[in-house]
């Protein structure tokens, strides 16, 4: 036992360690020392900026320690309390050892003169003695090792003391069952089918969504509106990939296709159409179609990885075509088009908010439309050949037919986003439909929950709405971001909100239960 | 005399070097319960594959009441009335169990996918009585109330009932059913054949069955065919080929006669 506990915090230290040590490498410590310790601690302009660092990277230390030995203690919750005072102090000497040296190593390499910013971009002066407390590295190593043991050790006796009586996991248990007997009960179910509630709910909804762009302002008008925009490429992707089962990396093309042919029919160069936006979004739609059928009709035969590759190679050739010398005279090539024509209701052409609105009736109108499809004998179709392709053949399923159904669909909403997407951004280039579109529609469909519609919406919210509320964090975005989406997968992995098939992939106690064990009888 | 429900004709199939089957004939009548046997790798689950048009045979032909069905692919050979089961089960995991059922009935229904987004009068007519359909055929397997229940969670036996559920969805006259009653002890073994003589009777569907199990074999089957190396070595009835000397050298070896005597 006290072995156990020995291993488990000398592990613990040793992860939290090196997790600090990589944290001050890439200089992220002031960062985080200014983000927390500005929670806790109200900076005043008068003080000295010393003791304000001091006290941030103190707070940012002592919170580090705490999570380690919330975490250490959480590996083994029925520890003895002398095991806790132990594993706790073991935790924070370990940690405080490997932050401490790697601090006080730091701190004498600068002290000596070497420039550490050759090797480590982020390691500048400032940065080092911030983490030194502005002393000496044999001083700011002491603090180090002391403050994480003291706080190791209080994290692990946190948890120890809330998990006195039935213990942390008991009590976690309870509060599941609790919350799944409610979402059971009864009562919910009939308000969920009341009529009056779900008015009621739609209206609440609605107004919500109304006013929302009126009081964000033009800037998260505009992110927002790229969420719209990807949420309803996802639902599009979601019907190839998350119904159909058939992984298409190059999605991009429709969606390029859906743009340029908005573009070059409505903007007043290269070709100086002029064509009603209504129409040349009507038309939008039918060209992306049209490639969908270039593309689908020759490769949807091929299977999993082949059709992945295929795929991946048409939505290059689409961008690589456009701003090709060839086509430069047709597109414009890689200077893109400009003046991209608006949509206008009655003359007036829409303001931000507008738009905004206008979008959302679009996103709403999507989720309806693949709603219904999921629910028919479409959507069954689509699903069995996702599960099963050569059964759901052999049980009367036409599966080419129904392949090249979805992907029609599929970029039908494509084509649609991407005239959105040309006449809001009012330019487009090439180098708007690269790749990385592609890869994070597809992000979104598998973070949100293959197949799930609420999932298309919430992945698209994480990935494309997250970034930007990420700013705070600047130049270290794309890591918390990063870090984000491996945590969540790791926390969930069938998604956010994953298909309802997978919400039950257990029977549900006193539900299917009874039924079950009558059968297994 | 009625035309028979299938008439394969010197059906042989190839892979590679490797002949599975070799020059079968094959006749089955209607309302008959008829059983394939041999020892493994005899060819029964190819001849099966030929059947339902999962291979297309290199020789010979089989027709289905007199049309060829040969070369079709398997969802027009469904179409046509010919359902079956897998050896090591092939459900939609991920689906309900009242889903997987209502994929078996693909064939019957109409609905188009833009009628599903305007949800038509006719397409919620069909999905009403497809769904009340797919409840008679779980009660009528013995699942009644499991509708919810993916079908990944269904115990063993529940999941080869679903399977059989699942094709007569698709309304069959001819049910293929490859080793039903596998990895079943005796209890739930003698409930399979029951449940297969009832389904013979009471629905009116031709069935077309592999097994290991010889009694299940001799108490249910109207006719047997015996595969060994590819080849059709005796048929009949199932007293006759319990005695046919060529029978039990393909299951017991040519040297048998010498260990017994």
């Amino acid at each position: 036992m006290m072995k156990t506990s020995l291993k488990s915090a000398t592990r613990t230290g040793m992860i939290f360690g090196l997790v600090f040590i990589f944290l001050t490498l890439i200089g992220f410590i002031v960062v985080g020392a200014n983000m927390f310790g500005g929670l806790f601690v109200k900076s005043a302009e008068n003080q000295n900026s010393v003791r304000v660092d001091a006290v941030n990277l103190l707070v940012f230390i002592s919170l580090f320690g705490l999570l380690s030995g919330v975490v250490f203690q959480k590996r083994q919750p029925d520890a003895k309390w002398m095991h806790v005072v132990l594993g706790g102090l073991f935790t924070g000497l370990v940690i405080g050892l490997i932050a401490g040296g790697a601090v006080f190593l730091i701190g004498i390499l600068h002290v000596k003169g070497i420039d550490l910013r050759n090797y480590l971009p982020n390691l500048g002066p400032d940065t080092i003695k911030f983490a030194l407390f502005h002393s000496t590295p044999l001083s700011a190593a002491q603090t180090y090792l002391i403050f994480f043991i003291i706080f190791s050790l209080a994290g692990a006796l946190l948890i120890k003391v809330i998990s006195l009586g039935d213990g942390l996991k008991s009590v976690f248990d309870q509060v599941k069952a609790r919350a799944a007997e409610q979402v059971d009960s009864q009562q919910l179910r009939d308000l969920m089918k009341n009529k009056f509630f779900l008015v009621g709910v739609g209206l609440l909804v609605a107004v919500l969504l109304y006013f929302l762009p009126l009081m964000w302002g033009s800037y998260w008008n505009y992110i927002m509106g790229t969420v719209a925009i990807y949420i309803l490429l996802g639902l599009g992707l979601n019907i190839i990939v998350g119904y159909s089962g058939q992984l298409v990396l190059g999605y991009v093309a429709f969606f390029a296709t859906g743009a340029y042919t908005f573009a070059l029919l409505t903007a007043p160069y290269p070709h100086a159409i002029g064509l009603n936006p209504w129409l040349a979004a009507l038309l939008s739609v039918v060209v992306s179609v049209l490639t969908g059928l270039l593309i689908g009709l020759p490769i949807l035969n091929l299977r999993g990885d082949y059709l992945a590759i295929v795929t991946l190679g048409f939505g290059e050739i689409v961008r690589i075509l456009v701003r090709s010398d060839l086509m430069t005279p047709f597109t414009n090539g890689p200077n893109g088009i400009t003046n991209v024509g608006q949509p206008s209701w009655l003359g007036d052409v829409f303001s931000d908010v507008n738009y905004m609105h206008f979008l959302m009736l679009i996103v709403l109108l999507g989720l309806f439309v693949a709603k219904r499809l999921k629910d028919s004998r479409t959507g069954r179709a689509w699903i069995a050949i996702r599960e099963d392709q050569t059964v759901a053949q052999a049980t009367g399923v036409n599966t080419f037919q129904y392949k090249i159904l979805a992907l029609l669909i599929g970029a039908a909403f494509a084509g649609l986003s991407g005239a959105l997407f040309a006449s809001r951004n009012q330019f487009i280039g090439p180098e708007d439909f690269t790749l990385m579109v592609s890869i994070n529609v597809l992000c979104i469909v598998i973070v949100g929950g293959m197949g799930s519609l609420p999932g298309v919406v919430a992945g698209a919210f994480v990935l494309k709405g997250l970034p930007e509320l990420l700013r705070e964090l600047s130049d270290y975005r794309l890591l918390a971001f990063g870090a984000l989406l491996v945590v969540m997968m790791i926390v969930r992995p069938n998604g956010l909100l994953p298909d309802r098939t997978t919400w039950f992939s257990r029977p549900v106690p006193g539900k299917d239960q009874k039924n079950y064990d009558e059968v297994n009888q | 005399m009625k035309e028979p429900v299938i008439q394969a004709v010197n059906v042989s199939k190839h892979f590679g070097g490797l002949t599975a089957i070799n020059h079968v004939d094959l006749t089955i009548q209607e309302g008959s319960i008829s059983s394939i046997i041999g020892p493994n790798g005899a060819g029964k689950t190819t001849l099966f594959n030929c059947v339902s048009g999962f291979y297309i045979p290199d020789d010979g032909e089989i027709c289905f009441y007199g049309q060829m069905i040969m070369g079709l692919p398997t969802h027009k050979i469904c179409k046509k009335g010919i359902a079956r089961t897998y050896q090591n089960i092939r459900l939609f995991k991920e689906m309900t169990a009242l889903e997987n059922i209502l994929v078996g009935q693909h064939p019957c229904l109409n609905s188009k996918w833009v009628e599903s987004i305007l949800h038509n009068r006719r397409f919620v007519n069909e999905e009403k009585q497809a769904v009340l359909h797919a409840q008679e055929l779980l009660s009528f397997v013995g699942l009644p109330g499991l509708e919810n229940t993916p079908a990944l969670n269904l115990p063993y036996g529940a999941q080869r009932r679903l399977e059989i559920a699942r094709a007569l969805a698709s309304r069959p006259t001819l049910l293929l059913l490859d080793e039903p009653t596998a990895g079943m002890n005796t209890q739930e073994t003698a409930e399979m054949t029951a449940f297969i003589k009832n389904l013979r009777d009471s629905r009116e569907i031709t069935i077309l069955l592999i097994e290991h199990d010889m009694r299940v074999v001799m108490d249910i089957s109207d006719q047997v065919t015996v595969l060994d190396n590819g080849k059709k070595i005796a048929e009949g009835k199932p007293e006759d080929i319990q005695s046919d000397q060529r029978v039990i050298e393909a299951y017991l070896g040519p040297g048998y006669q010498k260990i017994t005597n």
